[in-house]
């Protein structure tokens, strides 16, 4: 005698085109619902990996309109704000900090870049600071610079490939015709180190004539310091203004949500189509097969067997579905994450989708759940069936 | 929210400093109207010495430069950007770039070439010098125009000299060091490599 299971996958088999279709559907929602986890798990790592890639907890930046003077740096003005240098003894007397790196950011206008000139970039460090902040900077030739006013360049992994340099050769600072001597490249970090000329800022101050002026300090704080605590601590200095990375996280997770609560709508609209696919799919089977099922009841099925029978169909299609759309998930992570990436207004670097077994598994289970609920309806009007009434019917008389 | 904006501008910096990798025009609607003003559109492919013809075009590009091709943007398997310009449907030419290691920095040498091969305009996208005013100079670059490959068959990269023609490009720069050989390297490798991918058809 055969299973339940099995005429119920030879009842699929007799609609094929449309079985093959519903799964498609199932496949489609499963794809997305997987990226959709994938995404949320991936870019979080991703952005915490970024932000603690930073090297410092929080960064101390001179007051005033910092959203201007990113607008100024943009458009290339000059007029960036600055904190004294002095700060930094302010900074060292407090028992809560570990670490403090000063930074000097400078830019340039030049006018041979393209047709219509670019902007140039320098992040002016500390040699002696800098490093420790930032243990996953790894040479692949040369070191950091000799000494802190050598008109030095370490440079990022991207600008020296874009720059063509190589330890030795000179590179020009546009405007100011300053040569400096690249001293060392950076292997690929996968952060925005790669595309980043560093200089000594003591260099940078002299070149650019903003002796003892600093435009931010990176501050990493003792283990079991309070930051928040800290950070109202910071305020006391006069003239600065305190941004924390967790502050950092926040805004960039504010400024994705649009985003993901976008691709959550789509990902609910996809498992409601499905749930309606699957639903339509499994009640046109039990119409078709009317007669057919009022016969198996008169010859003994009983009302449970029906209900079984009908839910299993529904099962198999959303198992499949769910296998399928999770495979696919899987193959076509990059191109997800290439259309995402393409999308946010900010994508940390790393892999934004991240998808592992058990999140294929969990959202086949979610999917398989699904297809159960929506095979309810069609199963319990499947039951019902009376088998005088059905084999007395023409067809689709339900 | 000023604050997470110049936060987040701090992280985006980089990228937004050296956007431009590779060769290809930094803004091609606009560079190749101004290449070409007769063009009604484009097309651009993108090929390599490893597609195009493997290791025996890698070695024909070398023979005709006269050097060996090596560094970063100088592998068999460097993409090019090549630019079909149209008129209608008519083919007036092509715009193709390379990048060159120059004294300060990369260097990125445009050709926009006729239906022939010939030099029809020249334009230095990026060039990081002290005489690079000379070197953008009209003056300097409208040389180029009517040169095609055929005249730099003599043209020795470590000496300076070849044919008359390219004899008579003088180095526009004041300062002792100078990207000028650089330019020149650049040029006939472009049309080295133009002959590979487009005129040898």
């Amino acid at each position: 005698m055969p299973s339940i299971t099995g005429i119920a996958y030879k009842n699929l088999r007799r609609k094929r085109i449309r079985s093959i279709l519903t799964i498609f559907g199932i496949a489609l929602s499963t794809w997305v619902l997987v990226s959709l986890f994938g995404f949320n798990r991936g870019y979080e790592a991703s952005l915490n990996n970024d932000i603690d890639n930073l090297g410092f907890q929080v960064l101390l930046t001179a007051k005033g309109c910092p959203y201007e003077a990113a607008t100024l740096m943009l458009q290339g003005s000059k007029s960036l704000r600055y904190m004294p240098e002095t700060v930094l003894d302010s900074l060292n007397q407090n028992a809560a900090v570990d670490k403090i790196t000063p930074m000097l950011m400078q830019t340039v206008f030049d006018v041979n870049k393209g047709e219509e000139g670019g902007m140039v970039g320098y992040l002016g460090i500390d040699p002696e600071t800098y490093p420790s902040m930032k243990p996953y900077l790894t040479f692949s030739s040369g070191a950091w610079f000799t000494d802190r006013d050598a008109k030095e360049a370490v440079l990022g992994y991207e600008v020296a490939e874009l720059e063509q340099r190589e330890v030795g050769d000179l590179m020009l600072i546009p405007e100011k015709e300053v040569e400096v001597t690249v001293v060392g490249i950076m292997k690929r970090s996968g952060t925005q180190d790669d595309g980043t000329i560093f200089m000594p800022y003591k260099a940078l101050q002299t070149i650019f004539g903003v002796e003892n002026q600093l435009t931010s300090v990176g501050i990493k704080v003792k283990q079991d310091v309070d930051i928040n605590a800290y950070e109202e601590q910071l305020y006391s200095i006069p003239d600065v203004q305190v941004v924390s990375m967790a502050q950092v996280k926040n805004t960039i997770s504010n400024l994705v949500s649009t985003a993901k609560v976008m691709v959550m709508s789509i990902a609910i609209i996809a498992i409601l189509i499905a749930m309606v696919g699957v639903m339509n799919t499994i009640l046109m089977s039990v119409l078709e097969r009317y007669q057919e099922i009022g016969i198996m009841k008169s010859m003994g099925a009983t009302t449970f067997h029906i209900f079984r029978l009908i839910w299993f169909e529904t099962v198999i299609l959303c198992a499949l579905g769910g296998i399928i759309g999770s495979l696919f998930s899987i193959v076509m992570a990059s191109l997800t994450e290439t259309l995402i990436r393409y999308i946010l207004p900010y994508a940390p670097s790393g892999a934004l989708i991240r998808i592992d077994f058990m999140l294929a598994i969990k959202s086949i289970g979610i999917i398989t759940i699904i297809g159960l609920l929506s095979g309810i309806y069609p199963a319990y009007r499947a039951a019902k069936i009376k088998p005088i009434e059905a084999i007395r019917s023409s067809e689709g008389e339900l | 929210m000023k604050v997470h904006v110049f936060l987040l501008f701090i992280l985006l910096f980089p990228i937004l400093i050296s956007a431009a990798t590779g060769c290809d025009l930094n803004d091609p609607d606009a560079d190749i109207k101004r290449l070409f003003p007769q063009s009604t559109g484009y097309k651009t492919a993108y090929l390599s010495l490893q597609k195009t013809g493997g290791s025996d075009a890698l070695k024909r590009v070398e023979k005709s430069l006269g050097d060996k091709l090596s560094g970063t943007y100088e592998t068999i398997d460097v993409p090019y950007s090549v630019y079909t310009v149209f008129k209608g449907k008519d083919v007036l030419g092509y715009v193709h770039g390379v990048n060159q290691k120059g004294q300060y920095g990369g260097l990125q040498v445009f050709l926009a070439l006729d239906n022939r091969g010939v030099i029809s305009n020249f334009y230095l996208q990026k060039l990081s010098s002290k005489d690079a005013k000379y070197f953008k100079d009209k003056k300097f670059t409208s040389q180029f125009k009517g040169l095609a490959l055929v005249d730099f068959s003599t043209y020795n990269l470590a000496t300076g000299k070849g044919s008359s023609k390219l004899n008579a490009i003088k180095d526009p720069a004041t300062s002792p060091k100078s990207d000028f050989a650089a330019i020149m390297r650049a040029v006939k490798k472009n049309l080295s490599l133009m002959q590979e991918f487009v005129f040898k058809k």
